[in-house]
């Protein structure tokens, strides 16, 4: 998550690199060809050197989650008797895309909930049937961000949302409005203490995923929320009343004002200034804990869900669910199926994906039976209970740039109404054409 | 200047081979003061002019090393010069069997030497053809292929992804996640090198191979055995193009190679890169510097070919 | 023409080489032919090897290709003639089949809606769609999975043994409906059943073998109820309904359940469809792929977007890449001529180091040095002692990229240019410097022509790489700074990265439009080349 804005970097590059299929005219010989070349591998593997995709399930993620899913993998290919292979994919979703579409894919792919309506779109993921034993385990929220359209599509490991942390040598407390961190935050920093006060990755292109927490404290939303609690994409919210607010009050903190947001801090330094004790507060997810624990020690700071503004709505930064999924035009679905339906849909699976790739759990057994060795989990667990999953709408691509620029501009010195306007308008026009 | 220069080869020699402005040796000081005029109005702001550009090339590099070996490996822990020193971060290079360091830079040499050896030859034949033939659409053919190298290959990379996984169900062995694969992509830059080649071909004079024409030699002979050992500078300095070339290759590679164990150094640490810029960066910096040193080395190798001019060629050919 | 006109430049030709050379490979000419003829038979053998596969396959472009290749190479290599042929296949075949035929592709890629969305045909978009819809059936059982067969393991004929998780009760299922079995007709452990008289149970990797695409277990469904089906999922079996009915003849999904009824209706960019109700709620985001023809063109030059920031963009664009390759191979070449001097001591360190920026791959520069920029925390300001948010300002940030630029670039210019000087004998230099031309003179009426001739291709290639140098703009400032009127356009810019942007947002790939913007950015670049050729007219030199 807090790659969106490094990953948005190559993406445009990458992500046209990385298309592919059958090809828009030619259709019905894409049917033909998985056939023929089954037809044609036995003589073929033998004497060609090995190939991915030999094993009889096979698994794409990204390199931070490689030893988690390897785990759960080796565990599951073990109590079946069979091969796996695990890979690590640089740019997983979109590779994930088009392999698939060519049917070169794997069988399962992990990554963020809100992939889920890019993949539905393409056609890459089938929908998941789990009992209602089975849905009941996990957190309500992260199941709802891994439902799309009714369905169930991904099964959550992780849940992921931002926190606040604070050096305890310079804001001690459990705060409860974002103005007092601040004040306290400002307060070290006059004292020649921090250089800043408040981290908020936003860098020169804006970050609106870092923004979020501010945008919903001061009443302002991205999509409005059908009654069933999907987004509606039609209904905007960034030049509400509330987002105007939100957007005056980026400029208020903003280099035109306390300073406290700065285009200078981005993803590439938000958490290491905070870790190397040169920030007095940061918002940051669970990904940061390592980092802080290491710099400032495991007494060095203190972790609480983000607070709202003081006299102003609650802060709900965005949840992000990590999930599995079985891929559509997989060659081995049965073990697909049956490896994110059973093989890590329990306690045992969920516990090592925990223990390894490091992340808030969505199984509640697991989150209370690591609750009391874990506080800071706890803490991101239920800063994930008070967010709104991310939307996983196609028009949510839509949105990340422009609102992010907007954010970018706002902090340094822009008309804030006037872009705010702008940028719903941008965003409003991107989602009719498509 | 003028009357100066036909002496300047040894004069200028023999000055810079004795420190100037030691005086001694019972010179007569005012000449010692002439000399050292001589010396710094001739070679001495060179060297000047050379120090300021190596400062201008060096500090990032410097800032690479220092991050490479900054234990904390973060970005703003990082300075120009490093505080803690730390051997961890290139230690972890080849203890990390989920980044096989080792094993992607094996890759990208692989690569880089097939595609180095194959693009040259390619293009020098080519250049050759260019050069000493007249045949019709010679000058057409020029310009189309200069026109066609303008074509970023990576906008078609949708295209290629296409043709190799076709290629790939008919022949796995040269498809899709296959260094072989790989390396059929990065030769269609094969001629990419023919208008550096032919413009120096130009330059050594066609009496050459007309000699050795009329001594028997066949075209073949020529090319091989009296043109190409004459162009080794250029040869030489392609070469290394070719080779920085395929190093840097990122965007076609991380289509193309997946698997773990068949990255390039591009692919693999753009990977890690992205999945935490901020603290791996450390780990980045030592990989990047490992990186370079081939280019380093293969430079410091081919000096002497770059720098030895097409006269000494001819000499020693 | 010829840069040493006058022979005393070269040694004398032939005098200091032995004849025989000549004579003894000339007359044994026996292995090269040797070498010609094994090749050649190599190439026609691969080919013959890969037809069955190709002709099984059906890839007839595929086929055609390869056997096309082998003609050529026998056409030029197993005769005397067209000599100039032989030097020029080898490149130009690899030329052709990865860079031309993917062009072509691309071109043809540009007549359809390719991307997201629209990967799928329209048939298999249709068939996702209700898919998708399946829901299982309330209060439905769900049970455990057994496959067993009364023939192969690999085609069946196949029936489902399934244990009721519920309540433990066993149950028999093909295409004909579910029975339900007595106790003692099959084994049942650990709630799945594990044997079952005159059947051969299949092994998990075997259940999974059949599901392949293709196999006879794929697709495999049990009838339920009236409008449901018992489907596998994994191990165990499941019973789905799906509401929605799509009727060929009318192109229209129904949903059964609400009556609504969805036909295909177009968006408003023009290049898809989606079944879309009449009140316009769409049934899904998937569309298909369909051909399109110029639109995606049309969509390029109409689009209000576009031409709204097309000039300015071009302009920097120009700005960015003569400035690029100008400044470069400006400090390139002074540096060269400077170092390149033969009383100068530690020349070869000074090229080494000056190398240095070059060793390191271009990516990787760039990503250390877009943190040098940063305000707060960047070294430029940290060593310069400033307090500039260089990406903050368009100005600022269009010199900072060209300042990285340099940094990366002159290194290259530099070796091409010492490479070049080097190749200028000397004797030139001295006869110049006898006539009594001074050192700057000498160097701009003498060496400079030789040198430009030498280099011009490379300037102009130059020039073409930084007119398309996406990783440049992407990896230092994503484009920005962008201003809070247009968040579509940034300030650096460059058409490559802006149409891009336009093509792909962020996420949302629209691989026709995006293959079209390659076109014309291809015809773009190649004009441009081809006006700069014409006016150093470094190509009528050349010839």
């Amino acid at each position: 998550m807090r790659r969106i804005t490094s990953t948005v970097a190559m993406m445009a590059g990458v992500t046209l690199l990385a298309a592919a299929c059958s090809g828009g005219g030619g259709s019905t010989s894409a049917e033909e060809s998985p056939s023929s070349s089954a037809a044609a591998e036995p003589s073929a593997s033998e004497s060609a050197p090995p190939v991915r995709g030999d094993e009889e399930l096979v698994i794409w993620t990204d390199a931070l989650k490689l030893d988690a899913v390897r785990a759960v993998a080796d565990q599951f290919a073990e109590d079946n008797g069979i091969t796996v292979g695990v890979q690590a994919i640089v740019n997983t979703r979109t590779d994930f895309i088009t392999a698939n579409a060519a049917g070169n894919g794997p069988d399962v792919v992990v990554g963020a909930h809100d992939w889920i309506g890019q993949l539905v779109q393409n056609g890459a993921i089938d929908p998941l049937q789990l009992s209602a034993a089975d849905l009941g385990g996990y957190a309500e929220n992260a199941i709802q961000a891994v439902t799309y359209d009714g369905q169930i599509y991904g099964l959550p490991y992780g849940v992921e949302a931002l926190g606040l942390y604070c050096n305890k040598a310079y804001a001690p407390d459990t705060y409860a409005s974002l103005d007092d961190v601040i004040a306290a935050g400002q307060a070290a920093v006059d004292a020649g203490q921090v250089e800043t006060s408040l981290n908020v990755a936003q860098g020169d292109v804006g970050d609106a995923y870092h923004m979020q927490p501010i945008l919903t404290s001061m009443g302002g939303y991205l999509f409005g929320q059908n009654p069933d609690g999907t987004y509606n994409p039609e209904d905007l919210g960034l030049a509400s009343p509330g987002g105007l607010a939100a957007a005056q009050k980026i400029f208020d903190l903003g280099e035109q004002g306390s300073n406290v947001l700065r285009r200078s801090i981005s993803g590439d330094n938000s958490i290491a200034l905070f870790a190397e004790g040169r920030a007095a507060c940061l918002i940051s997810g669970p990904w940061a804990l390592a980092d802080v624990r290491e710099g400032l020690g495991e007494d060095g700071y203190t972790l609480q869900p983000i607070p709202g503004f003081a006299g102003q709505q609650p802060a709900q930064p965005f949840l992000g669910a990590q999930a599995f999924y079985v891929a559509a035009n997989g060659q081995n679905k049965t073990f697909a199926q049956e490896f994110v339906t059973n093989g890590v849909n329990n306690a045992e699976g969920m516990t090592t994906m925990y223990e390894l790739a490091n992340l808030p759990p969505a199984l509640t057994e697991v989150r209370q039976s690591i609750a009391a060795d874990n506080p800071d989990f706890e803490v991101f667990a239920q800063a994930a209970d008070n967010g709104n999953p991310m939307p996983a709408v196609p028009a949510m691509a839509e949105v990340w740039a422009p609102l992010g620029q907007a954010y970018s501009a706002i902090i340094g010195g822009a008309d804030p109404a006037s872009t705010m306007q702008q940028a719903q308008d941008t965003i409003a026009a991107a989602i009719a054409a498509s | 200047m003028s009357t100066v220069a036909p002496a300047t080869g040894t004069a200028g020699a023999a000055t810079s081979t004795r420190r100037p402005g030691r005086g001694g040796d019972g010179v007569d000081p005012s000449r010692a003061a002439v000399r050292r005029r001589r010396w710094w109005k001739e070679v001495g702001w060179r060297h000047v002019v050379g120090i300021i550009a190596v400062v201008y090339a060096l500090v990032p590099v410097v800032y690479l090393l220092s991050a490479s070996v900054n234990p904390i490996g973060s970005v703003v822990s990082t300075d120009l010069f490093p505080t803690r020193v730390s051997l961890g971060n290139y230690a972890d290079l080849f203890n990390n069997p989920s980044r096989p360091f080792a094993r992607w830079f094996l890759n990208t040499l692989v690569i880089a030497v097939v595609v180095v050896v194959a693009q040259l030859f390619a293009s020098s034949l080519a250049a050759y053809a260019f050069s000493r033939f007249r045949f019709t659409g010679r000058r057409g053919g020029l310009l189309t292929l200069l026109l066609i190298q303008l074509f970023p290959q990576f906008l078609a990379a949708v295209a290629l992804y296409q043709m190799f996984t076709g290629i790939g169900e008919v022949a796995p062995a040269i498809g899709l996640d296959t260094l072989p694969g790989y390396i059929l992509v990065m030769m269609g830059g094969a001629l990419g090198q023919v208008w550096l080649i032919k413009g120096f071909f130009d330059s050594i004079p066609v009496e050459l191979d007309e000699a050795a024409k009329i001594d028997g030699a066949g075209h073949a002979q020529v090319f091989f055995q009296v043109i190409l050992p004459l162009v080794r500078p250029i040869l030489a300095t392609t070469g290394l193009l070719v080779f920085v070339g395929v190093f840097g290759e990122f965007i076609l590679a991380s289509i193309f190679l997946r698997e773990t164990e068949i990255k390039t150094v591009a692919v693999g640490l753009y990977g890690v890169l992205d999945a935490d810029r901020s603290n791996n960066l450390g780990w980045f910096a030592a990989a990047s510097v490992i990186v370079s040193i081939p280019v380093v080395l293969l430079f410091q190798y081919l000096q002497k070919y770059i720098v030895g001019g097409i006269t000494a060629g001819a000499v020693k050919g | 023409m010829t840069i040493a006109p006058d022979k005393t430049v070269s040694p004398p030709p032939d005098r200091s080489r032995p004849r025989p050379t000549w004579t003894a490979t000339a007359t044994s000419g026996v292995l090269p032919l040797v070498v010609k003829i094994v090749l050649l038979g190599l190439a026609a053998a691969l080919a013959v090897s890969v037809t069955p596969a190709l002709v099984r396959s059906g890839s007839w472009v595929f086929l055609g290709g390869v056997w096309a290749i082998v003609v050529v190479l026998l056409a030029v290599y197993a005769t005397k003639r067209a000599v100039p042929l032989k030097y020029l296949v080898p490149g130009t075949l690899f030329l052709v089949v990865f860079v031309v035929y993917p062009i072509l592709m691309t071109a043809q890629l540009s007549a359809t809606n390719y991307g997201d969305g629209t990967r799928n045909t329209k048939e298999a978009t249709v068939a996702r769609i209700i898919g998708a819809s399946a829901v299982q059936v309330p209060d439905a059982p769900s049970y455990t999975l057994a496959v067993g067969t009364t023939g192969s393991v690999d085609t069946g004929p196949f029936t489902f043994f399934l244990v009721d998780e519920a309540t433990g009760d066993a149950y028999a299922g093909d295409d004909e409906g579910l029975t339900p079995l007595d106790a003692d007709e099959v084994t049942i452990t650990d709630g799945t059943v594990t044997e079952a008289p005159g059947y051969t149970l299949l092994t998990r990797s075997e259940i999974n073998d059949a599901g392949q695409a293709g196999g006879e277990l794929e697709g495999f469904t049990v009838p339920a109820g009236d409008n449901s089906v018992i489907r596998q999922q994994g191990f165990s079996a499941i019973e789905l309904t799906s509401p929605l009915v799509y009727d060929e003849a009318t192109d229209t999904i129904t949903n059964t359940e609400t009556g609504v009824e969805y036909t295909p209706q177009r968006n408003q960019n023009g290049d898809r469809s989606y079944f879309t109700a009449e009140d316009g709620t769409r049934l899904s985001d998937q569309s298909w792929g369909e051909n399109v023809g110029f639109a995606n063109y049309v969509r390029a030059f109409t689009d209000p977007a576009i031409s709204r920031d097309f000039v300015g963009i071009l302009v920097w664009t120009l700005v960015f890449a003569v400035g690029s390759v100008g400044s470069t191979f400006a400090l390139g070449l002074f540096l060269a001529t400077v170092l390149n001097d033969p009383r100068m001591r530690f020349q070869r360190l000074y090229r080494s180091l000056l190398l240095l920026p070059y060793a390191i791959p271009g990516f990787i520069s760039l990503l250390i040095w877009s943190g040098f920029w940063n305000r707060d925390f960047g070294l430029v300001n940290d060593l310069l002692g400033l307090d500039v948010n260089w990406f903050g300002d368009t100005t600022l940030a269009r010199i900072a990229i060209l300042l990285t630029n340099l940094w990366m670039g002159f290194p290259y210019m530099f070796l091409v240019c010492t490479g070049a000087l080097q190749s200028i004998p000397s004797d030139l230099k001295e006869a110049a410097s006898l006539d009594g031309a001074n050192g700057f003179t000498q160097f701009r009426k003498v060496i400079l022509p030789l040198l430009l001739v030498a280099v011009a291709p490379l300037l102009v290639a130059s020039f073409a790489f930084n007119f398309n140098n996406f990783n440049a703009i992407q990896l230092l400032t994503e484009g920005g700074p962008f201003s809070p009127e247009n968040p579509t356009a940034g300030g650096t810019d460059i058409l490559i990265s802006y149409t891009y942007r336009l093509a792909f947002g962020t996420a949302a790939q629209q691989i026709g439009f995006a293959s079209a913007i390659s076109v014309l950015l291809f015809i773009l670049t190649g004009l441009l080349a081809a006006a700069q050729f014409r006016a150093t007219r470094s190509l009528e030199d050349v010839n």
